[in-house]
């Protein structure tokens, strides 16, 4: 390995600057904004803990924790199951491998806004075809447009559809990747189907398992555009999740600070979160190696 | 070992099930364009039908804009696709050849950073554009766009140079290369197709992104997804037809692109998360 010159520190410099510029001064920024009252065209003023304070007395505030908790741990426990159980199947060799996968692959191409008209359309209450047939077996309607939960089961539906490629790669490619000699072994040895996954593929697969969740919990912290083009968090505000609480917070109220505010909680809890399976991940990554 | 019979239906059904849930979607609102407006409210979906080419003419004649956003979307697509791949295969190349304490502390920041939610920053940058003036134009969007993959994109060239030996960068500056020649004769070639797994990423990403583009475009740099979903939220009565015409041509650029690529895509996604 060589040491580094300032070349080398030039060829770091435009990642660096776009990240400083945009992401790292913007949330200081942010940062400062959270202890301030400030509106458009107004001054900002410095109010201490006032806006942290605010959010902590606003159900508004703690519903839209509740509902992105519930949601993400659905979507990315949900995008898991499906992924494990549907790797498990095509280890074992599927006829036309290649056309399957483009299959599975084609919702990571399609944007947020398109999925949202997809699914709307077959659950449209009079036009839909998956609402009608569920009518027609005589089930409850699926009232996702006034039922807060059936919003909120609709919208972890439409992410996981988005989502499921991302996790179902990972976790396929980790499993191809642990070695048939070990099946085999296990096979002479007596061992059945579910000790053979529980000794064999879950411990090959868990380094990737847990680089794939992490990921995919911090994406999806950030939900907004599902929930915006389908609900805009109504009913009477019971399905917003935090980004779009904030959204509304600093741009539909106007209340920058508190919108700051709800920006740096949100922060926070990424790091949290992600602290919590880097710990995990070097633990587990240190025993798979030994 | 021979399988019994019901063990391999079992294993077409799940196929069956996870092309009908991934794909089913997808090939309705296609064939739903073609459809003429009665037969989509039809119930069962019709299958047969007279494709017609109606919704595409509404399209072009009442909602000339749309094309005008689809080009918005591929032009900063791409100026965001080559920004992040040029960022990414530089600091990619620093990352996996030098070491010292700087290069640790850039690459620690740069994932760190990552975790930060977009919401949080159209705060402070929203009227930070509208006071530079630079609001509503591509350049906004092309770099908010790219520094949100840049990252990602560097840790992902990381791993593909990481897998170029060192030998031939020593036998390169040997034989008199500069830094510059190794990275653009030597590093770029053999790490292409980590480029690429990194130009899918952002591309896909650009082009379908919606938060962004709804928050810093009005007019001139609005993308294609804004417009979808204006015609969504329409206050007269959502035209479905309209509707899935301006979705199909939205997604099936992407979704070939996506195809085409997918075995740089399938690799990236492993290249950042097995070896990583």
């Amino acid at each position: 390995m060589r040491r580094f010159g300032l070349p080398q520190l030039l060829m770091l410099a435009p990642a660096q600057l776009l990240l400083v510029a945009f992401i790292a001064i913007p949330s200081v920024y942010v940062f400062w904004l959270s202890f301030t009252e400030s509106s458009y065209g107004k001054e900002a003023v410095f109010v201490g803990l006032a806006n942290y304070a605010g959010i902590w007395e606003d159900d508004a505030f703690w519903r839209a924790l509740r509902n992105t908790l519930l949601v993400i741990n659905v979507i990315v426990y949900g995008e898991l199951l499906l992924s494990l159980a549907l790797a498990a199947v095509f280890v074992q060799g599927i006829p036309f491998r290649g056309l399957v996968l483009a299959i599975i692959l084609m919702p990571y191409a399609i944007s947020e806004v398109v999925a949202v008209v997809m699914w709307k359309y077959m659950l449209d209450p009079n036009i839909g075809s998956i609402a009608r047939a569920l009518a027609a077996l005589g089930l409850p309607d699926f009232a996702w447009a006034t039922n807060p939960t059936h919003g909120l089961v609709l919208v972890c539906i439409i992410s996981i559809w988005l989502h499921l490629p991302f996790t179902f790669i990972i976790v396929y490619a980790a499993m191809l990747a642990v070695p048939k000699e070990l099946y085999e072994a296990a096979k002479i040895d007596g061992a059945n189907g579910w000790q053979r996954f529980r000794h064999i593929t879950v411990p090959g697969i868990l380094g990737a398992v847990l680089v794939a969740l992490i990921f995919r919990y911090i994406l999806s912290f950030r939900l907004f555009s599902e929930v915006w083009l389908l609900t805009a968090g109504g009913p009477a505000r019971q399905t917003e999740v935090l980004a779009v609480y904030l959204y509304k917070q600093a741009f539909t109220y106007a209340n920058f600070g508190m919108g700051a505010a709800t920006g740096w909680i949100m922060v926070v809890i990424s790091g949290l979160v992600a602290a919590v399976y880097v710990v995990l991940l070097q633990r587990k990554g240190f025993r798979r190696d030994a | 070992m021979r399988e019994r019979w019901p063990q391999r239906l079992l294993r077409a059904l799940v196929v069956l099930l996870v092309v009908a849930w991934s794909g089913g979607p997808v090939a309705l609102i296609v064939l739903s364009s073609f459809k003429p407006t009665p037969e989509i409210f039809s119930f069962p979906p019709s299958v047969v039908f007279e494709p017609t080419l109606e919704h595409y003419r509404t399209l072009v004649e009442k909602w000339p804009d749309f094309f005008a956003t689809l080009a918005n979307s591929a032009i900063i697509a791409v100026l965001a696709t080559l920004l992040t791949v040029a960022a990414s295969v530089l600091a990619g190349y620093v990352y996996s050849r030098y070491r010292g304490t700087a290069i640790a502390a850039s690459a620690l920041f740069m994932v760190a950073i990552r975790l930060l939610p977009p919401i949080v920053i159209i705060l402070p940058l929203f009227p930070a554009t509208s006071l530079l003036g630079v609001n509503d134009t591509y350049a906004v969007l092309v770099m908010l766009y790219a520094t949100f993959f840049v990252s990602i994109g560097s840790m992902v060239l990381k791993t593909y140079i990481d897998g170029i030996p060192t030998e031939l960068d020593e036998a390169a500056r040997i034989d008199g290369a500069g830094e510059l020649q190794i990275l653009l004769r030597l590093i770029m070639p053999l790490a292409a197709p980590g480029m690429v797994a990194a130009a899918v990423f952002v591309f896909v990403y650009s082009w379908n992104e919606y938060l962004f583009a709804f928050v810093f475009t009005t007019t001139e740099a609005k993308t294609a997804p804004i417009v979808i979903s204006e015609m969504m939220g329409s206050l007269t009565g959502v035209d479905w037809g309209l509707l899935f015409a301006a979705a199909t041509t939205q997604l099936v650029p992407v979704t070939l692109f996506v195809i085409a690529l997918q075995r740089f895509l399938v690799a990236g996604l492993t290249a950042g998360s097995v070896k990583g």
